[in-house]
């Protein structure tokens, strides 16, 4: 991007004031979106948005400026917007020599998305739409989507670090409504990652389509899902969105040393089952939340949050270990320059358990299996959370028995999770759609094993 | 720089490409304080500006946008946009509006006084929004997040049909999330006040606030499943206007993905139930002369007592569906986003009773003061199940706190059970403005404890 010796006098700039740790973000991000809406190609942008930002630490507290002019004269002056509250100016820190950062985790693609034709692109959107139409003559609305990005930042500080990363995520997904009489139902998916055109070698966002046409259809023919306190059990792959809102999120360090957060002053404590182990692990190949360095230029980790039960560690970002006395997990992350950054998840599971997914589900004299899920919310401070079930079927006997529709289960997180009585041994992660809001947006993985909740309030209407 | 020059000459420059364009440009300075016990933990401050092209040709349509003002930027965002139109499939209904009068009344959008707000004085209300927090009540323990964010801007349009206007805006807005705790419990609570004139806006009442819904909710539980009547505070209430406002959207009815679809000139909500979407509320926090294609805003009576009466258009809507016109709802959430159709000031139009009589008014029942997961009420189905806190309503009068339950019933039947509108109509910043007084909804289902569980 900006030599080093530009970088240096940034670097500089931010700490004349007698701050004690200045940092440059910058970032280039291209991306392309693509959106077939009744078969017709309706939309399609393209866009390109660069700049970068100037953090300057006194002590606990951090001022941040950010240009989208990317020059050593902008990037200067935004420094000196940054370093303004300090006065202590003849007591500068010097800049330490840049040390490019090394990584074991490679976030090179194989094959860049300029070798497909947007034309060809729009083919899949086109293919994805036909076989969604085919299903049934009910299915009366289709939306599909593709969108490509590319996201490079590299990050400095006056400490030397030195970190580049080059993410490129690929994403399709897909929108379809049914309807019968006066009855409407609606269904969506997603498939994608951060890969190349390689995607294509073994996924196809084409055959996601008919399965979310199907689930559409049924839930026209649904009954409205029950009401009150019942076993739950809860899908695998994306079903762990539930331990990412109702957990994670209140594993975030930034509430945490606050004691702000439920979990705050846990570690060493039981919080789960003994056969209950969880991580967060950003160097996964190819997941959305994966990186090389995060957004503050350290390194990720695969990070036991977890461990047989026992509450093992937080989730880091720089501002909150620096208040802390030690070292981030890699978990600092930022929406774009715009953004300070913040401790956010990356990719987060429930490792595989002990029980057989079908005896789960067998176990169950009456209540809910939560097959497709939408998005949930967690009040972090108490772990109070809610989210949707888009697919939920009826528990009877032991076996699945009715469709039901419009379900929502409420509970509080660290109470959810001490209660869980059964974790499969079908551990996966999701298709690859994640997407956490926390006042900024950042892609993340989930996953998690079919799970058992013996007692969890569905918020039907029957 | 003289934005609208520049839209003008992005405009022209395209259209030498044989296209129909459209230039829309975004500057804006913002300003971000957090504080955390006095002290100013983030602070950001920072210009930024984008520009985004749109363009058309025989009904296929490219955008393409950049924060690069520069001639070589702007030439190859122009390139992108007309490359991508030759991918896009034709609609004959997919122009660019023609230019109509923008009437001059005054929208009260931009005030002087917070461009000229110096950085100290931010940081003074960030302080006051958080020790009115922590003095309301010693079991508010601490606070989160506590920050006063505040932006002014300018926003350009034009495009080749003679459109071509600009206006400047201004806001200011704050939020506190309050934690309050006692032996058995803790709670926290969520405070927020905004507005685009400096005189109005209030950092001790947002402190206040968080504070009182917090230690209010402290001890809070679940009550037995049930279906009973709800109190929905103005907060909660937009909980119904969000899912609402998507279903109104013409694009939604015109693509067969509102639960609405067919029903223009049908009995859809009760007759005390009036629905409006204004543009040029003054004073609105999605107030503005002229909405992000360049079409007037203007006020839309939606529902009029209980009977659905029109749907929000853009011109895209208004041009597919032949009679209508533009409703001035074309709205982007940024320079990188082609305009889709938004509500702008939506709400239920006040009535005459005063909260506490709409409350009076109830036996038994749910009054729910906030809400969770507001993203997952579906505006196709009219399937509407969220998650609620509030207090458990005894004979006309607000008793325990309640906490961990569901309130679920569809759309379709919520909006013909309301049976009482209160006079407090309060705005809330959300997909536009959304606004609503308290209202009381009969025969809503409460999800929480078994029977057994008693």
């Amino acid at each position: 991007m900006l030599p080093n010796e530009s970088i240096r006098r940034v670097l500089e700039a931010g700490l004349a004031k007698g701050a004690d740790l200045a940092e440059v973000y910058l970032e280039n991000k291209e991306s392309l979106s693509l959106t077939l809406d009744e078969g017709r190609l309706e939309k399609a942008t393209q866009g390109n948005d660069v700049g970068g930002g100037v953090r300057v630490f006194y002590g606990n507290n951090a001022a941040y400026a950010y240009t989208d002019d990317l020059t050593e004269a902008s990037l200067i002056e935004a420094a000196g917007v940054a370093a303004a509250a300090g006065q202590n100016a003849n007591n500068a820190q010097v800049c330490a020599d840049l040390t490019k950062g090394e990584s074991p985790v490679v976030s090179r693609i194989e094959r860049p998305f300029e070798e497909m034709s947007t034309q060809e692109k729009a083919g899949i959107l086109r293919q994805m739409d036909d076989v969604t139409r085919q299903r049934s003559p009910l299915i009366v609305s289709v939306q599909c989507g593709y969108t490509e990005t590319r996201r490079r930042v590299w990050v400095y500080n006056s400490d030397g670090v030195w970190a580049e990363d080059d993410r490129s995520f690929l994403e399709f997904q897909g929108q379809v409504a049914a309807q019968k009489g006066d009855v409407r139902q609606s269904s969506g998916a997603g498939v994608g990652g951060q890969v190349g055109l390689e995607f294509f070698d073994d996924r196809d966002p084409v055959k996601m389509m008919p399965e979310a046409a199907d689930t559409a259809l049924l839930m026209l023919d649904a009954r409205p899902a029950p009401a009150g306190e019942m076993p739950v059990v809860i899908t695998n792959g994306w079903g762990g969105v539930l331990f990412h809102e109702a957990c994670g999120h209140c594993m975030e360090a930034d509430f945490i040393t606050k004691g702000a957060s439920a979990y705050t002053g846990l570690v060493g404590e039981k919080v789960g089952p003994d056969f209950l182990t969880a991580y967060d692990d950003g160097t996964i190949p190819g997941r959305r939340g994966t990186m090389r360095f995060d957004d503050e230029g350290a390194a990720t980790n695969r990070t036991v949050l977890i461990e047989n039960g026992i509450l093992k560690e937080y989730m880091w970002d720089l501002t909150e270990a620096r208040r802390a006395g030690r070292e981030s997990t890699g978990n600092g992350r930022r929406q774009s320059f715009r953004h300070m950054p913040m401790p956010r998840m990356t990719n987060t599971y429930i490792d595989a358990g002990p029980h057989d997914p079908e005896e789960i589900i067998g176990s169950v004299k009456r209540g809910l299996y939560a097959k497709r899920l939408g998005g949930g919310q967690v009040e972090i401070g108490r772990g109070d959370y809610v989210f949707t079930v888009t697919e939920g079927w009826l528990i009877e006997d032991g076996k699945l028995t009715a469709p039901v529709r419009g379900a929502t289960l409420v509970g509080n997180g660290p109470e959810t999770l001490r209660l869980i009585d059964m974790i499969g041994t079908d551990m996966s992660l999701d298709p690859g759609r994640g997407m956490c809001g926390k006042g900024q947006w950042a892609r993340v993985s989930v996953g998690q094993p079919t799970v058992r909740v013996p007692k969890l309030t569905v918020g039907g209407t029957e | 720089m003289d934005y609208l020059e520049f839209a003008q000459d992005v405009v022209s420059r395209a259209v030498e490409r044989g296209v129909e364009a459209e230039a829309y440009v975004n500057v804006g300075q913002n300003t971000s304080v957090n504080v955390d016990r006095g002290e100013v933990e983030r602070l950001s401050q920072a210009g930024s500006k984008g520009l985004g092209v749109r363009v058309v040709r025989d009904g296929r349509m490219g955008y393409a946008y950049t924060s690069d003002f520069g001639t070589e930027s702007v030439e190859k965002t122009i390139e992108a946009a007309v490359t991508l139109a030759e991918v896009a499939d034709g609609d004959e209904h997919r122009t660019l509006p023609a230019p109509q009068p923008v009437p001059e009344d005054d929208l009260d959008v931009y005030d002087p006084a917070i461009v000229d707000l110096p950085i100290r004085r931010k940081v003074e209300m960030a302080r006051r929004i958080e020790k009115a927090a922590l003095r309301y009540d010693e079991r508010v323990v601490l606070t989160n997040r506590c920050t006063l964010l505040s932006q002014y801007g300018t926003v350009a349009v034009a495009n080749s049909k003679g459109i071509a206007g600009s206006y400047d805006k201004s806001f200011i807005g704050g939020f506190v999330m309050a934690m309050a705790a006692d032996e058995n419990d803790r709670s926290v609570a969520f405070g927020f006040d905004f507005g685009s004139r400096l005189a109005d806006f209030k950092p001790t009442a947002i402190g206040k606030d968080a504070a009182r819904k917090a230690v209010g909710m402290l001890g809070g539980r679940p009550v037995p499943t049930q279906r009973a009547s709800v109190v929905y505070s103005p907060m909660a209430a937009t909980s119904v206007l969000g899912a609402l406002s998507r279903a109104l959207g013409a694009d939604a009815m015109q693509r067969n993905r509102s639960f609405l679809e067919g029903k223009i000139g049908q009995t859809v909500a009760a007759d005390m139930v009036t629905v409006l979407d204004n543009g040029r509320l003054p004073g609105g926090i999605a107030t503005r002369p002229f909405d992000d294609e360049g079409v007037p805003t203007a006020a839309t009576r939606l529902i009029d007592e209980g009977v659905l009466q029109t749907a929000l258009h853009d011109h895209y809507t208004a041009t597919r569906d032949g009679t209508a016109s533009s409703t001035g709802n074309a709205n982007r959430r940024s320079h990188a986003a082609m305009p889709a159709l938004d509500a702008s000031n939506f709400y239920f139009q006040p009535g005459q009773e005063a909260p506490e009589e709409v409350i009076g008014g109830v036996e038994q029942g749910l009054y729910v003061e906030s809400v969770m997961n507001t993203s997952s009420i579906n505006p196709v189905s009219g399937d509407y199940s969220i998650s609620a806190k509030g207090f458990w309503i005894e004979n006309g009068e607000l008793s325990h706190p309640v906490n961990e339950v569901t309130i679920a019933l569809p759309l379709q039947e919520l909006l013909r059970n309301v049976k009482a509108v209160g006079n407090d109509l309060t705005f809330v910043p959300m997909m536009g403005a959304l606004g609503s007084p308290t209202i009381r909804v009969d025969g809503v289902m409460i999800g929480g404890l078994t029977a057994e569980a008693q």
